[in-house]
């Protein structure tokens, strides 16, 4: 496992050696074929800088709609997705944290819908 | 914090943070963004799809990933897509020591991450230096780039929860696998360099910086983080815009972003715009109670259980993995392989890697390949012939310069972080 250089950083110094003149690039032709024409220096070219959307559903159940609303606000719901089967305490803390700590518009009589719906569905007893 | 507004202010209380935060102005952009997101998702919410390029799961309990290409990028294990958090697929870390730039993992915390490309294009993008300097200072990166020595520096960035998804119990936040971590030649400005020009005054006691990505609600914390002048001053701090030779992808924080080798990732500001040198602690959610710790040298508590005190998180511990067999794979009886991975630490420098090929009993000396530099993973080889067949239980474990080493279980603490145990990898020989 050597430590390894990018392509482009390679191809950087090849197009530094193609500098000596047509000549000496005429030479090193067959090598040239290997290397990317035009390394993307410029990050602003090549791919749109578009993020992919897509996000999976939650679970359907009784209060997803709410949870959906509220959580999907600020993040997608592969942070709910993802999470392991977290207590009931885990999951009112966590509610807890984005009501008071990040500010989350969430209502006081909303808090026992939305640990209920995430327990019965992405917890533990 | 955008550019503009409130920089000079140069205290460290959440008040003056508030005003950094930005003028209303930034908010009801906030608000434009959050009613255009919501009414996307609502729309699209019944039949959206993953447009994942193919899926894996992770060795833990819920761990199905979907594998999703984004700019700049290869297929990564995505934990989340808003914002983006990608995982580094773990056989990327068994073809070259520095990982590369389309595989690099992918850490954001807050809603309007990463920044769009219009506050980054050169014209635009603006580092600002300010609180208690003597010369503010607005600076573009092609200034940063003239004024300023260029220095590199190959090292590991690794996330506070790297390999959380591991932790028993269980414990919430991001559900990751090993892949939270990479290593990168870094190039870049000192961060030293710039803060000598602009100045810093008798007062400081924390250096802010602050990138452009921000918060969706204007009552959510902004993504700020502090240090000590000391720590500041590091010659090895660099503010870097480009990684193994390009310049930064946009989701690794182009066109910048501050690099503190030895630290947890938490602390390596991308789109990083503002510096502020302030005269108190600074108390934000970020440093606290955000990306604590226990306050103990293990940074370790009884499963279960809450710490007493806690202490911001911030360097490294010592880390080894096997990276050229996987759990589950076969070997053959009789037949050399060469075990191979990578160690790191927090810059001390690694001394030994150990191998046992029968999960403990005996350990043999691994080979140390080539160093990159102190900060930077370490390969390790070492010959194997397993001699009978059936299951066997590969470890292996770092010992760095200060003695400093890998225990053979997992410590635990709430949230998630450091773990550094030996990670066992049991293979069948037939």
């Amino acid at each position: 496992m050597k430590p390894l250089r990018s392509l482009f950083s390679f191809a950087t110094r090849l197009r530094v050696l193609g500098a000596l003149g047509l000549a000496s690039t005429l030479a090193l032709g067959w090598a040239w074929s290997e290397v990317p024409v035009e390394p993307i220096r410029n990050p602003f070219a090549g791919e749109e800088w578009v993020l992919p959307s897509a996000q999976p559903s939650l679970r359907p159940g009784e209060g997803a709609g709410l949870v959906t609303t509220q959580c999907s606000l600020c993040h997608s719901l592969d942070y709910i997705a993802t999470q392991p089967a977290l207590t009931r305490a885990q999951w009112t803390a966590g509610i807890e944290k984005m009501r008071t700590r990040f500010g989350a518009p969430i209502q006081t009589n909303q808090v026992s819908a939305l640990v209920e719906y995430l327990t019965r569905n992405y917890g533990k007893p | 914090m955008k550019p503009g507004k409130d920089r000079d202010t140069g205290t460290g209380n959440e008040q003056s943070m508030e005003k950094m935060k930005g003028s209303q102005e930034v908010h009801d952009l906030s608000r434009r963004r959050f009613l255009i997101s919501g009414a996307l998702a609502t729309a699209a919410w019944p039949g959206i799809r993953v447009l994942a390029d193919a899926e894996m799961t992770l060795p833990f309990a819920n761990g199905g990933r979907p594998l999703v290409k984004y700019p700049q990028k290869r297929p990564l294990i995505r934990l989340t897509a808003r914002p983006p958090q990608l995982e580094t697929p773990f056989s990327v870390f068994n073809e070259s020591l520095l990982t590369p730039n389309d595989a690099f993992f992918v850490r954001y915390h807050l809603t309007n991450a990463p920044p769009p490309r219009d506050l980054l294009e050169p014209e635009r993008f603006r580092l600002h230096v300010s609180g208690r300097v003597t010369s503010p200072l607005t600076l573009s990166v092609a200034e940063l780039k003239s004024r300023f020595e260029s220095v590199e520096t190959v090292a590991v960035l690794q996330c506070s929860g790297n390999s959380r998804g591991f932790f028993e119990p269980r414990v919430g936040g991001g559900q990751l696998g090993h892949g939270a971590m990479g290593c990168a030649r870094w190039k870049g400005v000192r961060l030293a360099d710039v803060l000598k020009a602009a100045g810093i005054q008798a007062e400081a006691r924390q250096v802010l910086f602050n990138g452009l990505d921000t918060p969706l609600l204007p009552a959510t914390p902004d993504f700020i983080k502090s240090i000590e002048p000391d720590l500041a001053v590091n010659p090895e701090l660099l503010l870097a815009y480009e990684m193994n030779g390009e310049p930064l992808p946009w989701l690794n924080g182009f066109p910048l972003r501050l690099v503190v080798p030895g630290y947890f990732g938490t602390y390596w500001i991308k789109q990083v715009s503002e510096i502020t040198v302030v005269d108190a602690e600074f108390k934000g959610f970020w440093m606290n109670p955000g990306y604590r710790i226990p306050d103990d040298p293990c940074a370790a508590i009884s499963p279960g259980t809450t710490p007493k005190r806690t202490v911001p998180i911030t360097r490294l511990n010592v880390r080894s993995f096997i990276t050229s067999l996987t759990p589950g794979a076969t070997v053959r009886v009789g037949e050399t392989v060469t075990l191979r991975g990578i160690a790191f630490d927090d810059g001390q420098g690694i001394q030994e890697v150990d191998v046992s090929e029968d999960g403990g009993r005996h350990w043999r000396s691994a080979d140390l390949g080539t160093s990159l530099g102190k900060y930077a993973f370490r390969e390790w080889t070492l010959p194997w012939k397993p001699l009978q067949a059936g299951p066997q239980t590969l470890l292996a474990r770092a010992t760095n310069r200060l003695g400093q080493s890998q225990p053979r279980e997992p410590l635990w603490n709430p949230a998630g972080y450091m773990r550094n145990c030996i990670e066992p990898v049991e293979v069948t020989a037939v």
